[in-house]
């Protein structure tokens, strides 16, 4: 573990070779439950002007083992588009400045991304732009933005599956104990596989409300954690955005924000895609067994990894508990209104 | 022996909720404590029923597989008894029992006739997943 001052230190360092001037952090502080990557805000002071950067070091271990150029190069592609992210600036491999690779952004400046103070009214309004930003991300095409430099690029018919495929691997190799639920619920998947993706998109991957920034207007200013970025069916992300998990406070709005059915309209309208019901159903039966693949990997990597962050705790405990009953209520022959609603 | 152990723990808790974190100068250190004291909490509750749980999830798998296993290897299994209580026995025999239910309810899956044998698998997981529910982190 790093300092708060080796940081600072080592940042400056940094970006002053990078541009060749000097740099003084002014201000650094460290966001709590970054998942993947220890992320610190810092305000710089560069000849004179003062500008905000955000900065994500490896950790030892994290929730979910990911590369940091695929993150780095999926924000550097959709930056230019329509589509709100921050800025790249560097991405650093070498390990001399703070014992891990890192890499740098540029701050989104003013910004939250709990929705729980908002009112009524800003909720509608995020949500419709959460929604129409799905949406939008799911009718580009992923080849034109140079996305198949990053990612393999799966065929329509294989888009399910392959997903299905390694997300059980995890769980096979990290489960400490046996997960019953989630292997009857991959045995349900493996045989009832949806049809193929109307089209292979940009799919986020960790597409929920808290993953993105949005100002005083409650207009969203950027889209963070693309470091589960894939190509695949853009029912993924619609079913990731909708699950239980994060909406238990309102189980009938879509990510807190607006009813689930006006989310998924919006979405139709944007993307120039169906939802279809029996599709989707298999996608958000599939995003909770994903999620518990992550919440038991966080387990293992707490139990079995160097790093003891509470945050892998509270997920591999807390979330894989509460994943497991959603899958139950969809599941289980005495389904719930959540499961007869999936 | 330490008396009243969960109780211990969750008072620890208590300490660094409300005597610790506001002492704490940096929001970071401030979350990281608080989610310490709730897992603590929730150790704690695992602590004081955490293997009573177990052993009703044991009892209620003997119960479904005795009435389906076939061979003596399965039997045995299923019949085995517990060597002592302590965390890590009970959590081996949970966990081999576990593996036998996840192969025959994969069984019951895919014949008809063991239906019924499915509809018990699905309701043991269902008081599973209410059994070890955790409550002390909202």
């Amino acid at each position: 573990m790093v300092s708060l001052d080796q940081v600072t230190a080592s940042t400056e360092t940094f970006l002053s070779e990078k541009w060749g001037t000097p740099v003084t952090v002014t201000e650094i502080k460290k966001i709590f439950g970054g998942a993947s990557r220890e992320t610190y805000r810092m305000q710089l002071d560069v000849d004179g002007e003062s500008r905000g950067i955000i900065l994500r070091r490896d950790p030892p271990s994290s929730l979910i083992d990911t590369e940091r150029e695929l993150e780095f190069g999926a924000y550097a592609r959709i930056f230019p588009t329509d589509i709100p992210v921050p800025e790249t600036l560097f991405l650093e491999n070498d390990k001399k400045y703070l014992e891990q690779p890192f890499s740098i952004m540029s701050a989104i400046d003013d910004c939250q991304t709990d929705v729980n103070p908002l009112s009524d009214e800003q909720k509608t309004k995020l949500g419709h732009e959460k929604y129409t930003i799905l949406g939008r991300l799911a009718a580009k095409d992923p080849l034109l933005l140079g996305f198949d430099e990053l990612l393999s690029v799966p065929d329509v018919d294989q888009c399910a599956l392959e997903q299905l495929a390694y997300w059980q691997g995890v769980i096979e190799d990290d489960e400490i104990h046996p997960q019953p639920i989630a292997k009857a619920a991959i045995r349900w998947l493996w045989k009832n596989p949806p049809p193929p993706a109307q089209k292979v998109s940009i799919v986020h991957g960790d597409y929920r409300t808290g993953n993105f920034l949005f100002d005083k207007n409650a207009q969203i200013t950027g889209i963070l954690d693309w470091e589960m970025c894939h190509l695949g069916d853009p029912l993924e992300d619609l079913a990731w955005s909708m699950d239980p998990l994060w909406t238990m406070a309102a189980p009938e709005l879509a990510g807190l924000l607006i009813p689930q059915d006006e989310a998924v309209s919006i979405w139709e309208r944007e993307s120039g895609l169906s939802c279809d019901p029996e599709a989707f159903r298999w996608w958000r039966i599939f995003v909770s067994v994903k999620a518990v693949a992550i919440w038991i990997s966080s387990s293992e990597d707490f139990e079995k990894g160097q790093s003891k962050d509470s945050i892998l705790a509270i997920a591999g405990w807390v979330m894989t508990d509460r994943q497991n009953r959603i899958l139950l209520d969809y599941l289980a022959p005495d389904t719930s209104e959540q499961g007869r609603a999936a | 022996m330490i008396p009243l152990t969960d109780q211990s723990l969750r008072n620890l808790s208590q300490r660094i909720l409300v005597t610790l974190l506001p002492e704490f100068s940096s929001e970071y250190a401030m979350s990281d404590a608080a989610s310490l004291a709730l897992l603590m909490n929730a150790i704690a509750d695992e602590l004081a029923e955490g293997i009573q749980r177990r052993l009703e999830d044991i009892v209620e798998m003997q119960t479904i597989l005795s009435g389906c296993v076939t061979t003596g290897v399965e039997r045995d299994i299923v019949e085995r008894t517990l060597e002592s209580y302590t965390l890590k026995a009970v959590n081996e025999r949970h966990d081999e029992l576990t593996k036998l239910l996840v192969i025959w309810h994969e069984k019951s899956e895919s014949d008809d006739a063991l239906a019924a044998l499915a509809a018990d698998i699905w309701h043991y997981l269902r008081h599973h997943a209410n059994r070890h529910a955790i409550t002390a982190i909202p």
